[in-house]
């Protein structure tokens, strides 16, 4: 009674990423604002980024202490006030901290965009870093400090930093519990007066946008001035410890942490956008070689992932998995395999071509909705590069071909030059 | 507002559809109504170890994931106590390519000996890397079986005993399929760049065919009220103290679900929550703090937990934890409290309904407690919350003998 013939539909060509240029302007007092008209909804984000993250820092945790504690009182506001207007205003923010840059995003409904435009600068220019909250936040960042050591796969990404970028440079040191003692008021304010300036700051505009954005950016920010101070560039250089491989152990640990890669090339030269198709197949989705043979093989793991990152002085690549005890040996093992059968073996048409249009579906999420195109926009924006990154990036999905792949795996995937990580 | 049309097929198959032009994809979510409460007690975490087996292929098509990523789709799963919930994005172009599959999966599993024995092992490494091998991790596994005695609540979505798993066979996971996985058990929402038409069409043309089948009734034992104050206390190897508490409440489509809802928002909705002021902000009892309810459809709980800074007792921080609560209502400025967690509220939904996916996962729980037009009013009840609503409530609810409270206590290691 039932004619359909159940075999796979026809599959249409995933179309051309259309991607909207944002509009770039500059405030008076010469910060760059990016604004990007996107979505149905009468709701914003934006996001204001420092170059004050750790890599600033001449203390650990000084740059997100610093950052943390700027909710944390104002010249108008104690802290309580500042927390309660922002949900008040049904405003969400995230203050955050990286590698390179510091800063927050902020969502919001644009019928208040003033309010939160005034807090906001509150929040970044006029932060009175209280000592009572200062002492109280690094409490419990220790207590949360302490929680995460507990945890194998936090140790183990801490120890590949290290183990990656040095003892010696912020890429790469581990905070230790002394540390959470060493940041003062004096030192948050300082950190603050260097780094959270307008010459030190881009505003990223997404959302429908409010017709006043402009002008009210303006109203806020456009008259804030900035000393000028020399700063001189930190003088620790990027330099990977000569031990390849690190175990630390963990007692009772039902599961063992594997973190395996190495410091690489960062989105500025021209074999990432390869890389990146290289590092899909190996283990960048759900359908990749790692998954495949790990999990859905064997078993030995709920999940294992690969991913490249770009670090505005440096770049990484990093295998990442929690596997039971008794399979740590063997998954390694099968790494290894996985990365010298990439090496050795050209990729077959098939397998180029689930990777190719995954990846195109990837790069229709990536810029759809304004939230996705702001952080698609920062994430070339703090390499300083524009959208011509994504279009390399279409480009090579479209027409890398296997030896491409051969020629990138032995390139990058240098057995001998990875670092291996391993906890519990 | 989320417009929608709704329809079903004769088979039983309930099908809502949004449709929003300003994506070029297509959201996809099917919902079975079947979770960890259909679970016989002696073979818990079937539910959730079948949501792993419906990805490894069906009877007509070997493997899921490879035709969706090779038309640049994207899917996912999880499964709760209530129901288990299947979704993927597509490019639209390809929508076809995903009603396929879904319907396939649908038709029958390819249910292989080797698969069901990876998937094991999988979900064995996913217990452990959740449950026992993080610090607190099986905190609410003690939890569960001290609030409920009867209802199959008292294990989570991931089982019991993890030896459940370790000796299911594949006779027992063909019959659960047969009698939970049906059309006229399933919602199927879409959400995106798709018309009416277009997924009527296409839903008649791939699941139409699909019998109906007959799903096994849901006899759930309801679970007696509890008259007496549970109290357990563990000691672990962790960092600091911590404190669980919950307390019943009424089933998700109860009068005062609302209620309950933004008075966990009062206590820890955000950075100005009132524990988390009073208590970590302030006090300096814990380093953090949280409240939420359950949104289980059968009578469910609400749940406090805190970390404890160290050196605190952990029973004079309790103490503290219920003069916040019970003195909430007397608090200087609550009204403005209340006002604020409703614009909080309302912020929430207007955020979260940006995303297609979100809105096809929500209007499918919509379905799923008979109401879909619940999408677009609960921002209205929420908002008609009073302060005299929540006084009540925490009268009722908030009671040592509707209490069950588990210190978990830190060790120092030798």
């Amino acid at each position: 009674m039932n004619s359909l013939q159940r075999i796979q539909p026809k599959v249409f060509p995933i179309e051309k990423v259309n991607i909207p240029e944002a509009l770039s302007v500059t405030l008076n007092n010469g910060i760059p604002v990016h604004i990007i008209e996107s979505g149905t909804e009468e709701i914003m984000r934006i996001e204001f980024i420092f170059r004050a993250g750790q890599v600033s820092e001449y203390l650990p945790l000084l740059a997100s202490a610093t950052n943390m504690m700027l909710t944390e009182g104002s010249q108008n506001y104690t802290s309580e006030e500042l927390n309660r207007l922002l949900d008040f205003y049904g405003a969400f923010i995230n203050l955050s901290t990286e590698k390179d840059h510091a800063g927050f995003v902020i969502f919001f409904l644009n019928k208040h965009i003033e309010k939160i435009l005034e807090l906001s600068r509150e929040i970044l220019f006029r932060p009175v870093f209280p000592e009572e909250e200062l002492n109280s936040l690094m409490k419990k960042r220790l207590s949360w400090f302490n929680i995460n050591r507990e945890k194998v796969g936090n140790l183990a990404i801490d120890q590949f930093f290290e183990s990656l970028f040095g003892k010696h440079h912020p890429y790469g040191y581990q905070v230790e519990e002394k540390d959470f003692g060493g940041i003062t008021p004096a030192v948050l304010e300082d950190f603050h007066m260097k780094y959270y300036t307008p010459g030190n700051m881009t505003i990223i505009v997404s959302g429908k946008i409010h017709v006043l954005t402009t002008e009210l950016l303006n109203k806020y920010f456009g008259d804030i001035t900035s000393k000028n101070l020399y700063i001189e560039d930190s003088a620790n250089i990027l330099k990977g410890e000569k031990r390849k491989k690190v175990h630390l152990s963990k007692s009772g640990s039902l599961q063992s942490a594997i973190r395996i890669g190495s410091a690489t090339i960062n989105k500025r030269h021209p074999d990432y956008t390869g890389l990146k198709f290289l590092d899909t197949i190996l283990g960048g989705y759900f359908g990749s070689r790692l998954m495949k043979n790990i999990r859905e093989e064997k078993g030995y793991t709920y999940g294992i992932g690969s991913s490249v990152a770009s670090l505005y002085l440096s770049g990484y690549k990093v295998i990442s998995t929690e596997v039971g005890r008794k399979y740590r040996k063997k998954t390694i093992d099968e790494i290894y395999k996985e990365i010298y059968l990439l090496q050795t073996i050209p990729v077959e048409k098939n397998e180029m071509e689930v990777v190719r249009n995954y990846m195109s579906g990837e790069m229709v999420r990536m810029f759809d909705g304004p939230f996705a195109l702001a952080e698609s926009f920062k994430s070339v924006w703090e390499l300083g590069l524009g959208n011509e990154y994504y279009y390399r990036l279409a480009e090579k999905i479209r027409t890398i071909e296997p030896d491409e792949i051969i020629r990138l795996a032995k390139t990058y995937y240098n057995i001998d030059e990875l670092y291996e990580i391993t906890v519990g | 507002m989320i417009k929608y049309d709704r329809f079903s097929l004769d088979n039983g198959l309930r099908v809502l559809v949004h449709e929003d032009r300003s994506t070029p994809l297509v959201a996809i979510n099917i919902l079975y109504d079947v979770g960890s409460r259909d679970e016989d007690p002696g073979l818990t975490g079937l539910a959730h170890l079948f949501e792993h087996l419906m990805f490894g292929g069906s009877v007509n098509i070997p493997e899921y994931d490879l035709p969706l990523q090779m038309v640049g789709g994207e899917n996912n799963a999880f499964t709760n106590n209530d129901f288990t919930n299947y979704y993927l994005t597509i490019p639209s172009a390809n929508i076809e390519t995903g009603f396929w599959l879904e319907s396939d999966r649908m038709l029958e599993l390819d249910f292989s000996q080797k698969n069901l024995d990876t998937q094991k092992n999988v979900v064995i490494e996913e217990f452990n890397q959740r449950y026992l091998n993080q610090p607190y991790g099986d905190a609410i596994l003690k939890l569960r079986p001290m609030a409920y005695k009867v209802h199959p609540y008292r294990w989570p979505a991931i089982g019991m005993d993890i030896s459940h798993i370790e000796n299911v066979g594949l006779e027992q996971v063909k019959e659960f399929f047969f009698s939970h996985y049906a059309p006229n058990n399933a919602i199927l929402t879409l959400a995106g760049n798709v018309t009416s038409d277009i997924a009527f069409n296409l839903t008649n043309k791939w699941f139409g065919p699909i019998e109906k089948r007959r799903v096994s009734s849901r006899n759930i034992p309801a679970e007696p009220k509890q008259n007496e104050e549970r109290i357990l206390s563990i000691e672990k190897e962790v960092p600091s103290d911590a404190l669980y508490k919950v307390w019943h409440i009424g089933p998700r489509k109860s009068a005062d679900f609302y209620t309950l809802d933004l008075l966990t928002d009062l206590l820890a909705g955000g950075e100005s929550g009132i524990l988390y002021t009073e208590l970590v902000r302030d006090k300096k009892l814990f380093s953090e703090i949280n409240a939420y309810i359950t949104s289980d459809i059968d009578p469910g709980l609400i749940v406090v937990q805190g970390k404890l800074m160290n050196g605190i007792d952990i029973q004079s921080a309790e103490e503290c934890v219920n003069k916040v609560i019970l003195n909430l209502p007397q608090r200087k400025g609550i009204n403005e409290e209340i006002e604020k967690v409703k614009n909080k509220f309302e912020s929430s939904t207007v955020f979260s309904n940006t995303s297609i996916l979100n809105k096809a996962v929500s209007l499918a729980f919509c379905e799923l407690l008979e109401n879909p037009d619940l999408i677009n009013m609960e921002v209205d009840i929420y908002r008609r919350v009073n302060l005299e609503m929540v006084n009540e409530a925490i009268a009722k609810y908030f009671v040592p003998s509707n209490c069950s409270t588990l210190y978990y206590k830190s060790i120092r290691k030798i």
